[in-house]
């Protein structure tokens, strides 16, 4: 279940991945860009930024800027620190374990089947990078063939 | 995927200690009549290697011999070959932790060797080589291994299985049982560098011999390593276990995971060892600065909790502590002046301060890979010489593909040698002991005969 803080967290993410490398970006940008409430980002960058996953400069000319390549980043990654364990329903998950009031979770078949759902969840978020999350945003049709140019060129070099 | 399982008929692995038994074992589980397995061991005795030619009662396997058995998908082997031989009363379960002795796991696993060879005499598919070899080089039609002899074996392609490097060792230090490890004075004071259950060997080692001396064991944080119990490890699923963070952030994670299991009367062992199945995963998703972290900082704590020994060492490790026997020290080594024995100045990691210690001998129980490049076995080294093959970057194995295979000085990819075992810890971490070789020697197994 992504809640608002893991959405508005790979929002962020994808902001961060469409700038030129190494440039930094501004809160106010990224919250104004997205609808983000700024209180609410400004919490959230702080937890990537404990996980590593971006770097960030105070001052005037202060921001946040990816710590790795957005290749590298993984979403299953991202929403397992904002969000905790992956889990369809709260009591779907073995660390952060909440019980329901009305069922026995031994019996209850939902909590077997979202067992293997979150397995599911899992595998694709895992799979899926922050690089290629921003490519299907952009729905422009060249997208694929600008994967396979960066492709040759690191070959290349 | 059918192209190449038709193309891949021989198969030479360079290395028969219990790594290179257990893979050719995977391999002629296939039902190709046209496989041809070559093992190549230089050492008298296959199935042995380092690790297992010990003789020494005392030296136990580190793990329960029900995750000993050289075989993935028959975690029985082992077991029911002990009890087959007499070697565990029929009152024994699988679940009673039993740690056999390492000899007696060399008899497994030679014993299991003889019986491939006597099974495949008819078909030839297996054949034993006593040689050392030199060089692997790739030919077009696949590769060619030169032995010490003058001779050379060809295949399709060729696996490392060399197992464990003993780096040459530092400075005034000797490996124990080298041919340096000449007779001492049984009441001489000695000192192992290391405090590991390498450092645990020599002590048991030193004990039977009728050395009676202090031992003085000296590495950077001075950790000794836990016991075993027996427990139930918890269930984790890959759902819940963050990954790909920086190292600070899954340590914080780790730790408020076991005190959370702690509070509720679950031990500290069930939690590391329920994380277990997830290691490689873990690892292979942190970037290049969390893994060279928790090498530098790290890995000497997760060692301790992680590699554990047999409660029966324990208590005699702790006894030996207690008594004065073993002092491990926090600390390094600045100074050795070789004289009458060596005079070896340690600083304190806690107080900085200096102290000097007259000892007999300095026995080096590091353990430590300290650069694969300089490794004293030459097919590693020449493939790494010639660009064939290159460390991973923290230089602590080969830089190996997830498939197994080797990774040239260009990042080219080898089809034609690969690597099995602690050769590959750069890439798959935790692979020394069999319970994670017999995995990755079956799957490499399915890679390459289907």
């Amino acid at each position: 279940m992504l809640t608002k803080k893991g959405k508005y967290g790979l929002k962020a993410l994808v902001h961060l991945a469409r700038m030129p490398a190494g440039q930094l970006a501004f809160v106010g940008d990224i919250a104004t860009g997205n609808n983000i409430p700024k209180k609410f980002l400004d919490a959230i960058l702080g937890e990537l930024r404990n996980a590593g996953f971006v770097q960030s400069r105070k001052g005037k000319d202060g921001g946040y800027r990816l710590a790795r390549p957005a290749d590298e980043i993984k979403i299953g990654h991202v929403v397992r620190v904002l969000d905790g364990p992956l889990a369809p329903i709260p009591c779907a998950s073995r660390t952060q374990y909440q019980r329901c009031e009305d069922c026995n979770e031994a019996t209850c078949q939902v909590r077997h089947l979202m067992l293997e759902v979150r397995q599911a969840i899992a595998e694709v978020l895992d799979q899926r990078s922050l690089a290629e999350m921003r490519d299907i945003a952009d729905d422009l049709p060249v997208v694929p063939g600008m994967t396979d140019l960066a492709v040759v060129a690191k070959v290349q070099a | 995927m059918t192209g190449r399982t038709n193309s891949i008929n021989s198969i030479i692995i360079v290395g028969g200690g219990a790594s290179g038994v257990v893979l050719a074992a995977h391999l002629l589980k296939s039902p190709n009549p046209d496989l041809r397995v070559t093992l190549i061991e230089k050492r008298p005795h296959f199935g042995q290697g380092i690790a297992y030619s010990t003789l020494l009662s005392a030296h136990v396997l580190n793990v329960s011999a029900a995750g000993m058995s050289a075989y993935a998908d028959d975690p029985g082997n082992f077991w029911r070959w002990l009890q087959g031989r007499g070697l565990i009363g029929p009152e024994q379960t699988p679940q009673t932790p039993f740690y056999a002795p390492r000899s007696i796991y060399a008899r497994y696993l030679g014993e299991l060797l003889d019986e491939l060879e006597a099974r495949e005499q008819p078909t030839g598919r297996l054949r034993l080589i006593h040689e050392e070899s030199r060089s692997i080089t790739p030919t077009p039609s696949g590769v060619d291994v030169a032995l010490a002899n003058g001779t050379s074996v060809v295949a399709h392609l060729a696996i490392l299985a060399t197992g464990h490097d003993e780096q040459p060792a530092q400075g005034h230090a000797i490996r124990m049982g080298s041919e340096a490890d000449t007779e001492i004075a049984p009441d001489s004071r000695v000192m192992v560098l290391g405090t590991g259950l390498s450092m645990v060997d020599a002590f048991l080692a030193l004990e039977q011999r009728g050395h009676r001396g202090d031992i003085v064991a000296v590495s950077r944080r001075g950790l000794l390593p836990s016991p075993h119990r027996k427990g139930n490890p918890i269930k984790l699923d890959v759902a819940d276990i963050p990954l790909g963070t920086q190292l600070s952030y899954f340590v914080g994670w780790f730790r408020d995971l076991i005190r959370e299991n702690q509070k509720a009367g679950v031990d500290w062992r069930d939690v590391v060892d329920g994380l277990r199945p997830f290691n490689q995963k873990i690892w292979q998703n942190w970037p290049a600065s969390a893994k060279r972290r928790f090498v530098e900082h790290t890995k000497a704590w997760w060692d301790i909790h992680r590699h554990r020994m047999a409660p029966e060492v324990y208590a005699r490790v702790t006894d030996a502590v207690r008594s004065g026997r073993i002092r491990p020290v926090a600390g390094r080594v600045v100074a050795v002046t070789p004289g009458d024995g060596f005079a070896v100045e340690v600083q304190s990691r806690h107080t900085q301060r200096l102290e000097t210690f007259e000892v007999a001998r300095i026995y080096d129980c590091s353990g430590i890979v300290r650069d694969i490049s300089t490794s004293s076995n030459s097919v590693v080294r020449s493939l790494v010489d010639r660009g064939l093959a290159r460390p991973d970057p923290l230089r602590i194995g080969l830089d190996v593909s997830a498939n197994c295979e080797i990774i040239a000085a260009d990042g080219s990819v080898s089809r034609k040698i690969l690597a099995v075992g602690p050769l590959t810890r750069g890439t798959f971490f935790e692979i020394d002991a069999i319970p994670d070789i017999r995995v990755q020697c079956a799957r490499l197994s399915k890679q390459l005969l289907g």
